[in-house]
């Protein structure tokens, strides 16, 4: 489990703990499934043909798993963390069952209305190292006692 | 003095950067060791009249300067010295200008006008030399691109070595630790979008990476 972090710990242009990982083709369905996303069974994200007959080259990730997943960067920090804001804007396709690295990166910190945050530059990017989804989190820890 | 050419703000729909926090994370690169003196924000397809950064760019010694870039028939053009002359005679929001035109009626209006990520797939420049167009009128181009991907920086090189052209250099940031990744470095000095456009157009001037200025500082 991940050690606590307080605000007083952490300053401008510290790096969060990477993530490494590739989302499968079950996953995809889990997720669409528990998200009820998409009525036919067969479509972009689950099936690598209804993907390429809308002119994509495979199945792909669903936009909302994508932020889902990018949430995890931050929840899987520490446990004293608290995501307020997660904010992304998507550059590329995120495919299946291909590596994906999650980075992140404070950028900002700040007592905001009394409470102590933090503002993180987030990024989901392939092997190649494109960028395939950017974004801002504003997240929350507490000050130390 | 080192400049990021091509950043954009929360100004431009697609970023989720903000200027405040651009000058902030100038202070940490500068704390690291690495030489930035300013940069020029390029938002897409508008230009921010009313949008003035001089007293934070003042308060924190960072050059703050405004330009624009926008979609054209022949890819992403950076403009550098915009003015309501050059807005009154190009419709920013088109996105299948001229791009020709543009440059003409940039120089036209004391502006520059040249093109962004050339070697970049789909909007480059480079995807559309093969119509027999003529780019004699271009003075340079984005040489370094901080947002190239894998290939990218090789198709602009050979397309700017190709032609002759300077090259300048943008972070092309649309977050925050973006800025600065790439600049572009001037021998003279600069402190308005007037005395950019004279820079770029005296030729004296040469793209770098972020970590160029380090080894040059030491």
């Amino acid at each position: 489990m991940a050690s606590a972090v307080y605000y007083d710990d952490v300053d401008l242009g510290d790096e969060l703990p990477s993530m490494e990982r590739q989302v499968s083709d079950y996953e995809v369905v889990e997720f669409l499934n528990i998200a009820r996303i998409g009525e036919a069974k067969e479509n972009r994200f689950t099936s690598a043909e209804a993907a390429k007959s809308e002119g994509l080259p495979e199945a792909i990730v669903p936009g909302a798993m994508n932020i889902a997943i990018m949430s995890t960067l931050i929840t899987s920090w520490s446990p004293t963390v608290t995501l307020r804001k997660l904010d992304v804007v998507f550059r590329g396709m995120v495919l299946h069952n291909r590596p994906i690295k999650l980075t992140g990166l404070i950028t900002d910190k700040d007592i905001v209305d009394g409470s102590p945050q933090l503002e993180c530059d987030v990024v989901m990017e392939n092997e190649e190292g494109t960028p395939l989804v950017i974004g801002k989190a504003t997240v929350e820890l507490p000050v130390r006692e | 003095m080192y400049l990021d050419l091509h950043t954009h703000s929360v100004s431009s729909d697609d970023s989720r950067a903000n200027v405040e926090q651009y000058v902030k994370w100038i202070g940490v690169l500068r704390k690291k060791g690495h030489q930035i003196d300013g940069f020029v924000l390029t938002e897409h397809r508008k230009f921010d009249f009313d949008k003035d950064y001089s007293e934070l760019g003042s308060e924190n010694d960072v050059l703050i300067l405004k330009g624009s870039e926008l979609d054209t028939d022949l890819g992403h053009f950076l403009v550098y010295g915009v003015t309501e002359q050059l807005t009154q005679q190009v419709d920013f929001s088109d996105v299948d200008m001229d791009a020709l035109k543009l440059i003409e009626i940039a120089e036209n209006t004391g502006a520059v006008a040249i093109p962004a990520h050339p070697g970049r797939f789909g909007i480059g420049l480079t995807e559309f030399t093969g119509n027999g167009r003529d780019f004699s009128a271009l003075r340079a181009a984005e040489r370094f691109n901080g947002s190239n991907r894998p290939g990218e920086q090789e198709r602009a090189e050979e397309f700017i070595s190709q032609l002759g052209l300077r090259g300048t250099g943008g972070s092309d940031a649309h977050l925050v630790s973006a800025i600065g990744k790439c600049m572009t470095r001037f021998d003279g000095d600069i402190g308005s979008e007037l005395d950019l456009v004279a820079q770029l157009k005296t030729g004296r001037f040469e793209p770098v990476w972020l970590d160029d200025t380090k080894q040059e500082q030491a």
